[in-house]
């Protein structure tokens, strides 16, 4: 029964999910071209509907996904989330961040199609851009309101992977709070290297958010990234074992 | 004077509790930035580290750009430590 399933994930939803992000891209590259005032919140805007679509589409897929989510303080916020699988990029649409900034690394930017919609967005390249750059980069878009997101992990080889501490140590510099998004399933339901939608049980959680401040120190950074990689592992952990 | 077993104990340590390394990765030709994945700011989190786990200053000496291996980091230290025990 989970190989039908599979196959019917992979060939029709997975389907759906590309043709989805294509002609929605066809339909609104005119619009969003012409657009000539904040037409970079305009892409995000329509990244974030995309995103939903793809939110829709792993609902379907999955044997049942739930949302939890939490309060989120006022203003921009730097949202962090654990990463094992190309899903997540998606997920935190759920919780109606709709007009946010991602840091990638710097291969997505390469790939065709998306590094248009990307530099359009308004996101960053992790690798191509130094330090004081990003630095100078998230003050711009934090004062446009957008929220920044990062996967600390960096990749998605590891699940269980060390949380890098340059997300923090960017919240701790930008005064801004930080919050933890625990990404549960996606890892089962279409893992790293795989091209084949397994049905599975996502719970995607948002926890409080959390302030520099609590870390103070000249490692403060460094006990963050400690911190929130196990408050959110830990969910993880206790979610996927169920 | 602290020997070199002692340094790479204590680096060791200090690594692995900052920044989840197993001894199975911090082996001395371990690269710090290929096989250990450090970052820029990695680096300098782990000046910090390790200053606080020997009592001395490391910071202006300390060039990421000539250790490329984690036995570089211990020669380092070593040399320091005999330095300052002079």
């Amino acid at each position: 029964m989970t190989r039908v399933r599979t196959w019917f994930n992979t060939f029709f939803i997975g389907g759906a999910a590309v043709a989805w992000l294509a002609v929605s891209t066809v339909l609104a590259a005119p619009f969003l071209w012409l657009k000539s005032h904040e037409k970079d919140k305009a892409v995000r805007k329509f990244v974030y509907i995309q995103s939903l679509g793809i939110v829709f589409c792993m609902r379907l897929a999955s044997t049942g996904l739930r949302v939890k989510t939490a309060n989120r303080p006022d203003g921009s916020c730097v949202i962090v989330a654990n990463h094992a699988s190309a899903l997540d990029l998606y997920t935190v649409s759920a919780f109606g961040f709709s007009n946010v900034v991602y840091i990638t690394k710097g291969w997505v930017f390469k790939l065709p199609f998306f590094r248009y919609v990307m530099q359009s967005a308004g996101y960053i390249d992790a690798q191509k851009t130094s330090p004081a750059d990003m630095l100078d980069l998230c003050r711009k878009a934090v004062a446009k309101g957008c929220d920044i997101v990062l996967f600390p992990q960096g990749s998605r080889k590891d699940p269980h992977a060390r949380f890098k501490s340059g997300a923090f140590y960017l919240a701790e510099q930008l005064g801004l709070p930080v919050i933890p998004v625990a990404i549960a399933g996606t890892q089962h339901m279409l893992p790293a290297g795989s091209w084949w939608i397994r049905p599975a049980q996502i719970t995607l959680k948002m926890f409080e958010a959390v302030h520099p401040q609590n870390f103070p120190g000249e490692l403060g950074h460094l006990h963050m990234a400690q911190a929130l990689k196990k408050q959110i592992m830990d969910f993880v952990d206790k979610e996927e074992n169920l | 004077m602290i020997t070199r077993e002692e340094i790479i104990k204590r680096t060791n340590d200090a690594l692995k509790k900052e920044f989840e390394f197993t001894d199975a990765q911090l082996v001395p030709t371990a690269q710090l930035k290929d096989d250990l994945c450090l970052d820029s700011l990695d680096a300098v989190d782990m000046v910090v580290v390790l200053e606080q786990q020997f009592g001395v200053t490391l910071r202006q000496g300390y060039d990421l750009r000539t250790m490329v291996t984690l036995n570089d980091l211990y020669d380092f230290i070593e040399k320091l430590a005999r330095a300052h025990h002079k």
